[in-house]
Parts: structure tokens; sequence; C-alpha cells
């Protein structure tokens, strides 16, 4: 009796020990980010905002005790590297979960290698239709380009504005906010008095702000990231066009002010953060952002913040479980987010508001908001 | 007026694709090296001048300090990595150009950041009232203005003076240059001295008129200035020029009324194999 009493205690302590150490052991969660590349500007934004999310849930005590430890790989904002770094992350590092912090192009080459593996990735602002189309460990917390598109139109016609001359990107984002923008600008009696496409690499366009300001247009609308905006912006103005400006997620960066210097001002984005939120979580995350880097949070970083916290509350719920617990948990979570309140559908896109902010003073600051629940629904399994 | 305009434009672009594009076409005609890391050259250029006017707001600083860094950077690359392998076949050099530009491109993110610099108050930026409603920045003006002062300055280099008369020897026959006394170290020196001043100086009016500098400014000119060279006719100088002006008119031209099928660079190397095809010695080329 004795005897075996000490070894059942033994056995115990053993186990006990054993059971703690697991319980050390660290969650994991992965991310595929652009370090390197054109993109990288916009990746180390995002993964200050994960980093961010990551540290702050550490602080709470992780996951029921358990420090969540996030692994990185950066894709290049390139299909070619996001199959290897999604496949790492879940062969070699074996994570419950991960989050892209990259553009549309590398997330959906990845999204099916998660797909296929059952583990939830969760997007932050890569704005593709066959993303969430990849299957149901899916979830985007952006509205889709198309969606933000129709967005622009309506802010058009909230302006009392009729003529516009479309500038677009030449990628998945700059073409998806253009038909968006097309399908809803007829609805509003908008006319498109030109349309010009340019690559992601033209910086100087010298040739197109001639052709747009013959086109005499009310309004300009185009597509672009702060590093292309930036310059595109700053021509169109030193060649005397005045037509009123509007771009969307993609200029969210302070970064588009300090390039376009006095250019910037007046210019409209169509945004999911808005600087002068009365969101509590909004605030508070753009005073720890600041305080965490000493810099201005963007859009990339509060997207990008977002989704991470997404994913950890999923894994608080299922206690630090992977697979179809935490799909399922995710999927039914409600979030108060940065970005705004967030639900899921079936097709796990959400639907919310559009943020629209103005360039004042050399930052963003509110303009407008554009709800408009039919307008900008997300789709759904059923509606393509 | 909008053709005046486009026509004015085709020349800004041209005239910084000329900058880039003579350096590389020196080298080409002296070493027959296609100097890819030429380009990150361009890019060094345009830091060397975001850095120096936020510091000291002066524009002849900012342009002799461009000049001077990426002028005596082309002159370590060639002592460095060229030196040493050129009795290789040129495709050794090619590679090794490769990787230097491509290792620059992440030295330039490590050490100034991924997200690119910007003036703090750029220069040049008032604009210019001419008639008819056409209406400039000053440093597109100025673009064009440097572009044909230096190239004045470097045909009269080359055809008027001791060093110049040099080079063009070591070009045509380097033994026997040689053999009459010119030291080709120096005159290989020189060319990758100027050569290179000159694509930081294009680095610098290109981070004027876009008021960006990024590591990866270079890739399009890396490859760009390539086709420049061959339009012209590998290694000849006026074609060179005149190569870039044209492939500026071919884009805008292209830009405005074929962007929506082909973006920029497909029209321009779209340009270069119709070309080529045709003429396949190049536009300019003599022979």
């Amino acid at each position: 009796m004795k005897i075996s009493g000490t070894t059942s205690f033994a056995l115990t302590a053993v186990g006990l020990a054993l059971l703690s150490g697991a319980a050390l052991a660290d969650i994991k969660i992965g991310i595929t980010v652009p370090l390197t590349g054109f993109a990288a500007a916009d990746g180390k934004s995002a993964l200050d905002g994960a980093k961010l999310a990551v540290a702050q849930a550490n602080v709470k005590g992780g996951i029921n005790g358990e420090k969540l430890d996030m692994v990185v790989y950066d894709d290049q904002a390139s299909p070619k590297e996001a199959v290897p770094a999604a496949t790492k992350l879940i062969e070699k590092d074996k994570v419950v979960g991960a989050v892209s912090g990259s553009y549309s192009g590398s997330t959906r080459a990845a999204s099916p290698v998660f797909q296929a593996a059952q583990v939830p990735y969760v997007v932050s602002y890569a704005i593709h239709p066959d993303i969430t189309r990849s299957g149901d460990f899916m979830f985007r917390v952006s509205a889709m380009g198309e969606v933000q598109g129709r967005g622009g139109a309506k802010l058009v016609a909230n302006l009392g504005k009729k003529k516009v001359v479309l500038i677009t990107l030449k990628n998945d984002f700059g073409q998806s906010l253009a038909a968006g923008f097309k399908e809803a600008a007829a609805k509003f009696g908008i006319t498109i008095a030109g349309e010009h496409e340019y690559s992601i690499q033209d910086r100087q366009f010298g040739a197109l702000v001639s052709a747009v300001k013959a086109q005499e247009p009310e309004v300009i609308y185009a597509s672009g990231y702060f590093y292309t905006a930036g310059p595109l912006v700053n021509q169109l103005r030193a060649a005397g066009v005045t037509a009123t400006i509007i771009g969307q997620e993609g200029y969210d960066s302070e970064k588009f002010m300090e390039i376009a210097g006095p250019a910037s001002e007046g210019v409209l984005i169509t945004t999911s953060l808005d600087r002068d939120s009365a969101n509590p979580a909004t605030k508070a995350f753009l005073a720890d952002f600041k305080a965490a880097n000493n810099a201005g949070a963007d859009m990339v970083a509060a997207s990008t913040y977002t989704a991470t916290q997404v994913l950890i509350d999923g894994l608080r719920k299922t206690g630090g479980k992977g697979g179809a617990a935490l799909r399922d948990a995710i999927a039914a979570g409600t979030y108060d987010s940065a970005i705004g309140k967030l639900t899921f559908n079936d097709l796990h896109e959400v639907n919310k508001d559009l943020q629209v902010q103005v360039v004042k003073d050399k930052s963003f600051h509110r303009h407008s908001v554009i709800s408009d629940p039919v307008l900008l629904a997300a789709p759904t399994k059923s509606a393509k | 007026m909008f053709f005046v305009e486009l026509i004015a434009q085709s020349l800004v672009q041209g005239s910084i694709y000329a900058l880039i594009a003579l350096g590389l076409t020196l080298v080409y005609g002296l070493l027959r090296i296609l100097h890819v890391a030429h380009a990150s050259l361009f890019t060094l250029g345009a830091y060397m001048g975001v850095l120096t006017y936020n510091a000291t707001g002066s524009m002849l600083l900012t342009l002799l300090a461009a000049m001077t860094v990426s002028g005596l950077s082309g002159v370590a690359m060639f002592r460095l990595a060229y030196q040493p392998i050129l009795k290789q076949p040129p495709h050794v050099a090619l590679i090794a150009s490769i990787g230097l530009f491509i290792a620059a491109e992440e030295c330039f993110r490590i050490i100034f950041g991924a997200s690119g610099l910007s003036f703090t108050n750029p220069p040049l930026q008032g604009q210019v009232q001419l008639p008819g409603g056409l209406q400039f920045k000053q440093a597109e003006l100025a673009v064009m203005g440097g572009t044909v002062l230096i190239i004045a300055i470097l045909g009269w280099l080359q055809t008027r003076t001791r060093i110049g008369v040099a080079c063009q020897a070591t070009v045509s026959d380097p033994q026997m240059a040689e053999s009459f006394g010119i030291r080709l170290t120096m005159v290989r020196d020189l060319n990758f001295l100027i050569g290179s001043a000159l694509a930081g100086f294009a680095g610098v009016w290109v981070a004027l008129l876009n008021n960006l500098v990024e590591p990866t400014m270079g890739s399009v000119p890396s490859y760009k200035a390539l086709a420049i060279i061959v339009l012209g006719g590998l290694g000849s100088v006026p074609g060179t020029l005149m190569a870039a002006l044209v492939l500026g008119l071919v884009e805008s031209f292209g830009m405005v009324y074929l962007g929506k099928v082909l973006d920029r660079n497909a029209i321009a190397f779209t340009f270069l194999i119709v070309v080529l095809m045709v003429r396949p010695q190049g536009l300019f080329a003599k022979r």
C-alpha cells in the first residue's frame, strides 16, 4: 500500500512535470509577410501589427498560461515564395494557425496549402476573391476589392460629381477595384471619361498625367499603393490637374503624405482604419502601435493586427487546439476590432462600413463613413 | 497641345534613360561587360542625394555628393569585381554583375529601411507656366537642361582632350593604345568613374521627380538600360542617346494609346524585339 502510494505519487509527479512541461511549450502560429522585395515596406508594417497583437496576448497570459510564439516567413509578396513558406509553417513548424500579412498574389498561392492541411489562415489585407474560395479554413478581415470599388463610386456620387477618369494599377488589387467601381458607377449615373492602366513598377507618370489632363475629369479614381500613388498624385498636381483624387487603402500610410507632400492635401481614400475613431478598440490600437513602434499605424498594420487577434481569440476558445475546432471557433466569433465590428459570413468574409479619410495637414482624418449594407455586401458562398 | 505635352514628357523620360544608359554603354564599349549592377549606382546616387539635401539643403552639394559617391563606388566595383575576372568569358562578368546588383538592393534595404526615403522639403518643385497651358515642374526642366549640358561636356571631353582621345583609342584597340603609352587601368577607372557619376546624377533627378527613393528603384533601369544600349547599337554613345530618346517617345505614346493592352515595360520590349527583327545591329549602328 505504502509503496504503491509512493509510486503513484511519484508517477503523478512525473506526470505533472510532463504536463507542465507541455504546458510551458509555446503555441506556434505562423505569418507569411513580404519582408524583402517591392512590398517590403508594407510587410514591415504588417509584421509590426502582428507582433503587437502577439505581445499583448502574451502579456495577458497567452493561451491558458502557454505563450504564443509567432513563426515568420518572408514571402516577398510572390506566389513562388509563398508556397514553400506555407509548407514550412505547416510541416516543419507545425503551426496551429497562420496569418497572411501579404498581398493577393502570394496569399492566393498559399491559401490552398493551408486549406489542404486544415490549418486556419486569417488574411489581413489581400483582397482577391479566390482566397476565401479556396475553402472553409480561410478567413478575411478586410473588404474585397470589388466592394471597395463600389464604395468608391458611391463616394463620387456623395460628392455630387459625375465625370471620372480611372487610373488603374495593373494587378489583382487595382483591377478588382476598377471592376467594382465601374459596376456601381452605372447605378449612380457616373460617366467614365477615360481609363488608364499602369504597372506596379511605374513611378514616372508624365505621359499618363498629360492624357488625364486632356480629359478634364472632375474626379480621378486612382488605385495604387502609397509608393505608386505618392509620385502619381505629386505629378498630377505638378502638371496643374486640380480634380478631386480618390484613392483606397493602398494609399493608407504616413509615407503617402511624405512622398506626395503638399499635393496630398485634400486627397480622399476609402479604407478600414479611421484615425478619428471614437471606438475604444481603434483608439487603443493607434496609441499602442505608436508606443511600440514610434511611428503611426496604417491600414496594413491595423488589418494584420486584427487578423492576428482573430486567430488568437479562436485559440483561446479552443485552448490552443488547431484544426476544425479552431476553424469553428473563429467562424463563430464576433470581434470588436481596431477596424470595426467584425463577424464572418458563410464564406468567411466580413461585412463592414467603409471609412473615408481625407488628408488634412499632412495626416489622415475622418471625412465620412459609407454605410450601405446592400452595396457593400461581401460575397457569400451562394452568390458570386 | 496634348501632343506637345506628351512629347515634352517623353523628353524628360528619355533624358533620364540617356543618363543611365550612357555609363552602361561606356563600360560595354571598353570592356564588353554587360554591367547590370550599374543600376545600383543609380539607386545609390538617389539615396545620397536625398540624404545630402535633407542634411544640408544645398542642391550643389547634393549633386556633388551623389556623383562622387556613385562614381567612386563604380570604380570600386570595377577594381574589386570585374578586374579580377576580365580574362574570363563575358558571361562570367555578367553573372557577377547580376549578383552585385541583387546584393546592393538588399544592402540598401538593410541600411536605409524598406519603405524608402523622401525629401523632407523637396527643392525645384515649383511650377513653371509656359504659353498654351503647358506646365512643368522646375525639376523636369532641370533634368532636360542638365542632360544636354552633361552630354555636351562629355562630347567635348571625348573629342578635344588628350584623355578623351586616349579613351577612344583604348576602345578601338587596347593593345595598340597601351603600346603608345596609354595606361589602360587609368582609362578604365575613368570610364567607370564618369559613367557611374552620370548614373548617380540621374538618381538625384528621379528622386526629385518622384520624391521617393526605394531599394528596388534600380530594377527597371537595370534591364531597360540594357535594352537601350542594344537599340543604340552596343557601345555607340550617340546611338545610345538617340535610342534613349526614341524609347522615351515610344513609351509615352504607348502608355497613352496601348496602356490598356500592354504595360510600359512590355511596350518597350516589344519595340526592342521588333527593331531587332528588322535591324539586328540596332537602330543607330553604322555597320
